[in-house]
């Protein structure tokens, strides 16, 4: 069986060498905004075309042998690929974001009016290459190192793009810092645990801070040197932690980068980048220890410590977001609250892994199960939500939401897509996000037997997710419902053409990502599915032990069932009764032949709608945000960038004292 | 699915279409009773149907930017309410038992929930929205309260079927069911919440609010959602039978039948009494309330996952 002629390690290398040579290209070309989006796309399809061709034959085939392409025994120093099932999953999600990613860049940036993409388009095929190679690595030191400094100068300068807006500056440097920080943490913690070289059985000689290698020792250090190796473990938890936005570490920088970057941009950093965390806590808490040295592993503790950051994150996050009156900084706050629920599935699978009943290591795959394939869901549908963002900004030059209204109208394909991402974020029924967090939630809720505290994190989890539904009734209300504001039907005045929906690449990228979301919404046993391979196809270190227990069961019909069928979730029926349901509902409203009518909303008779009496974003659950202050998240708000046009007076009355600032509708 | 399909739809049909016909009638006793109570006569018992036929002939206003929408909505909540119908037991098994577990059926109460929202925030008006705004503050502290029972049962029986679950499950726990106890306080302090009635329906809040989110509603659309709602108590009270007031359900089809129906009755009688005598809160006053209430319920909880 053979869905892809090139290894897979030579498809992640081209890959790499696809977007350095795109990026060449398109230094050369930056004076031609439109001739360098194309080729930055091309690049960017024909990476995504081998990283996805390759990550489907490990998947089909199971993992080959490693690559090493360069080394230098004196220095320890090699670039060892090796893609196996795990890598794979995360190649296709970089793959599945970068695509649509760069096609949306091409219109989006041809209107911002900068001498040149030449800071644009090279740092970002360089960051997409850099992300390939993070996750195919097999050097923890030297290639770690290279692979995540070209990460993070490549994401520093994407965010820095719009440096001339007051904070982008500041927030730059914020995510430098922390990246930076990371790094340094992660390379200790490997320093720790790595010994010497060693040579395998199939002769191949393994540099000293080879994963295999590290792997190879570290049972003997978890027994005699269980302290520094639990140091490794802590510096490797807040060294990811830090990246993929853990609580404490993820306020400092990943709210303010995330609304600072291009629109595109600030998609890649949420949709894929603080997923390359997520996979190092995975590598590292999971496959790094072999399955003999469970007995020395304390990997209970380090998934209670998990489950307990993971449930903070996502409770603080999501808070936070609540708060939150500008696009792109709510969603970023919310991508907290969503990498909490992944930290969350991955510390329910650690604390369950090491169980001696088959029933709760079932309960650890599912957990993981649910963490991984969250990560897949996460990543398309907050990318989707942060391009949906930019093309609002793109169509009203504004991400201030109590500015929006009303956009349904204007925008319905952005509007529509937007729709699927929240709800696939709010966790509705038949949405992809709400597959993966029952998943997370089978695994915490079941697992009582081995941790009482997995049930109430669960339920924290459960309520964070009405939090987030608000939080994206918000977001979606204030932005696409509710009545137009007065920036928006001024702009729609201005343009020529009916409606203010973004060129036809920009709503292609958001449309193939949608689709995705719903495919998987809908087939969630695609996801499992994928995972479970993924899980097949990694066999090595607890990793083999995962893919040992019972699986997630996944049926198309079906749907999916765990916990020895006590779980079960067929969202193909769901919809089938949902479907007739609504039928049946449609129906019994025309059976009475009742005419239809437009009119003028109601109020009460004395006062017409009006920019000054619309309810705008930040009033939005005054009452419970009172209550909500202590989890922060309001301070140094970027500054809105101006509208293009100042908000229009048309005959307005005289402004009461107490009008807009601190009324609160109770 | 062990059971071929046509027999769960079957009984997802038989579950809609009592639904469908019982809901009104219990809405019609309780404002008849609800008249009594205030020294009133009432309308007529059946006055519930008479309004439905009525709305559904009447005018249809839509004054939201975006009509399609509004319709979505209001189809989407008849019908979201309707689906949880077919996973509740209603004095049979749940007939939707092998496609759907707890979790599921936690969140689908939300999406009837977010109908609302949508309709509301589609149709725009400074009212509706602030009715959306408060409704989505109560359901936020509301929806977990359930949760939290399901979760208990979960824990006790090891299980997610509803059929497990909705079988008196938050008693589950060996000795005295301490955990169940508390719930089922929580539950009964909590009701009214869950069915928007007085003294929590403080997003339609008709005296101050004009129905909040159903503001700008008439004709069919408002039929429909009166129906959800109507329908809603029906479920919830349903729900709350299987999960705290199990016994007799071991009956065998008509005994079981009608002793389920007879406890759905009393809990509509509970909301009614409870309707009847009491002033709406506040929201902040409704917040406070709700959130100690849910942390009683995590206390639940703790001491199920003890076994207690």
């Amino acid at each position: 069986m053979n869905p892809f002629p090139m290894s897979p390690e030579h498809a992640v290398l081209g890959a790499m060498l696809a977007c350095a040579a795109g990026a060449l290209l398109t230094l050369a070309c930056r004076r031609r905004p439109a001739l360098g989006g194309w080729t930055a796309f091309a690049a960017a399809a024909a990476s995504s075309l081998l990283a996805l061709g390759g990550a489907a034959r490990v998947l089909a085939a199971g993992p080959g042998p490693a690559l090493t392409v360069l080394g230098a025994r004196p220095l320890e120093f090699g670039l060892r690929l090796h893609v196996d099932g795990l890598s794979a999953i995360f190649l296709g999600v970089i793959a599945a974001v970068t695509l649509p990613a760069a096609l949306y860049s091409i219109d989006f940036m041809r209107r911002r009016h900068h001498p040149g993409t030449g800071h644009y388009y090279p740092p970002l095929l360089l960051f997409i290459a850099a992300m390939y190679g993070i996750v195919s690595t097999t050097d923890m030191m030297w290639f770690f190192f290279i692979f995540w400094q070209l990460m993070t100068l490549a994401g520093f300068v994407l965010i820095r793009f719009e440096r001339d807006r007051p904070g982008t500056a500041r927030a730059a440097n914020r995510y430098l810092l922390m990246m930076q920080l990371a790094c340094a943490l992660t390379m200790i913690g490997a320093g720790l645990l790595a010994r010497t070289g060693v040579t395998t059985g199939a002769g191949e000689t393994l540099m000293r801070y080879d994963f295999d290698a590290v792997t190879r020792h570290l049972p003997a250090q978890l027994r005699f040197h269980p302290l520094g190796a639990a140091t490794a473990f802590a510096l490797f938890l807040a060294g990811f932690g830090i990246k993929l936005g853990m609580w404490p570490f993820g306020q400092f920088w990943l709210p303010d980068a995330h609304p600072a970057a291009p629109s595109p941009v600030s998609a890649l950093l949420s949709g894929v980048m603080i997923k390359t965390g997520v996979y190092g806590l995975m590598r590292c808490f999971l496959w790094l220890v072999p399955a003999e040295a469970q007995a020395d592993y304390p990997a209970a503790g380090w998934g209670a410590l998990m489950v307990l950051l993971g449930t903070i994150t996502l409770a603080v996050g999501t808070v936070q977001a609540l708060q939150q009156n500008h696009t792109k900084r709510l969603l970023a706050f919310s991508s907290i609250g969503q990498a909490g629920y992944i930290l969350l599935g991955l510390g329910v699978c650690l604390t369950l892994v090491g169980s001696a009943d088959p029933a709760i290591r079932a309960l650890a795959v599912a957990g993981f199960c649910g963490a991984l394939f969250h990560v897949i869901n996460h990543s398309l549908f907050k990318s989707l939500l942060f391009l949906n963002a930019g093309s609002v900004l793109h169509a009203t030059g504004t991400q201030d939401m109590n500015q929006l209204g009303g956009l349904l109208r204007f925008m319905p394909a952005t509007a529509l897509s937007a729709l699927v991402a929240s709800a696939a974020i709010a966790g509705v029924p038949l949405s992809s996000g709400f597959a993966s967090k029952w998943s997370i939630f089978l695994g915490a809720i079941q697992g009582h037997p081995a941790a009482w505290w997995l049930p109430l994190a669960a339920t924290i989890a459960i309520l964070t997710s009405a939090v987030t539904l608000a939080l994206m009734t918000k977001f979606y209300g204030a932005v696409f419902l509710t009545r137009a504001s007065s920036l928006v039907l001024n702009r729609a005045a201005q343009t020529r053409q009916p409606g203010l929906d973004v060129p036809t690449t920009m709503k292609l990228a958001q449309a193939a990502l949608a689709t995705l979301c719903l495919g998987f919404g809908l087939l969630p046993a695609a996801g499992f599915g994928l995972v479970d391979r993924a899980l097949q196809a990694s066999r090595q270190g607890l990793g083999t032990v995962l893919a040992d227990a019972a699986p997630v069961t996944a049926g198309a019909w079906t749907g999916v069932g765990g916990a020895a069928g006590q779980a079960v979730y067929a969202p193909l029926l769901v919809l089938l009764v949902l479907g007739l349901a609504f039928a049946f509902a449609r129906l019994l409203a025309r059976a009475g032949g009742a005419p239809r009518r437009a009119a003028a909303p109601w109020l009460c008779g004395y006062a017409t709608a009006h920019e000054m009496n619309r309810y705008r974003a930040s009033h939005f659950y005054a009452d419970i945000q009172r209550h909500l202050e202590w989890a922060g998240g309001r301070l140094a708000p970027p500054p809105a960038p101006e509208p293009a046009t100042p908000p229009p007076t048309p005959a307005q009355p005289e402004l009461l004292p107490w009008s807009l600032e601190k009324d609160s509708p109770s | 699915m062990t059971l071929p399909p046509l027999i769960p739809l079957a009984g997802a049909a038989a579950n809609i279409a009592v639904v469908l016909l019982a809901a009104p009638l219990f809405e019609g006793l309780l404002r008849k009773l609800t008249a009594r109570i205030q020294s009133r006569q009432g309308p007529p018992l059946l006055q519930p149907y008479f309004d439905l036929l009525k709305l559904l002939g009447k005018e249809d206003i839509e004054s939201g930017e975006t009509p399609r929408m509004q319709r979505f909505a209001v189809y989407l909540a008849l019908a979201t309410v309707l689906t949880v119908a077919c996973l509740v037991p209603m004095g049979f098994p749940a007939p939707l038992d092998a496609v759907g577990d707890a979790i599921l059926l936690i969140y689908l109460l939300t999406l009837a929930g977010i109908c609302t929202l949508l309709a509301g925030l589609a149709a725009g008006s400074t009212f509706s929205v602030l009715g959306i705004s408060r409704e989505m503050m109560s359901m936020m502290l509301l929806e977990p309260l359930l949760a939290v029972a399901l979760v208990t049962g979960a824990v006790h029986t090891r299980s997610f079927r509803l059929d497990t679950l909705l079988n008196g499950s938050v008693y589950a726990s060996g000795g005295v069911p301490w955990s169940g106890l508390i719930l089922l306080g929580v539950l009964l302090l909590s009701f009214q919440g869950f069915v928007q009635r007085v003294p929590f329906d403080i997003a339609e809040a008709e005296t101050e609010l004009m129905e909040g989110p159903l503001m700008e509603y008439s004709g069919p659309k408002l039929a429909l959602f009166k129906y959800a709602q109507m329908s809603k108590l029906v479920v919830y009270s349903s729900l709350a039978v299987g999960l705290f007031i199990p016994w007799g359900s071991e009956l065998g089809f008509p005994w079981a039948w009608l002793l389920f129906w007879g406890k759905v009755l009393a809990f509509v009688l509970l909301v009614t009494l409870v309707a009847a005598t009491h002033a709406r809160y506040r929201i902040d006053q409704a917040i406070r309330y709700f959130a100690t209430l849910l942390a009683a319920a995590l206390g639940a909880l703790l001491l199920a996952s003890c076994g207690l």
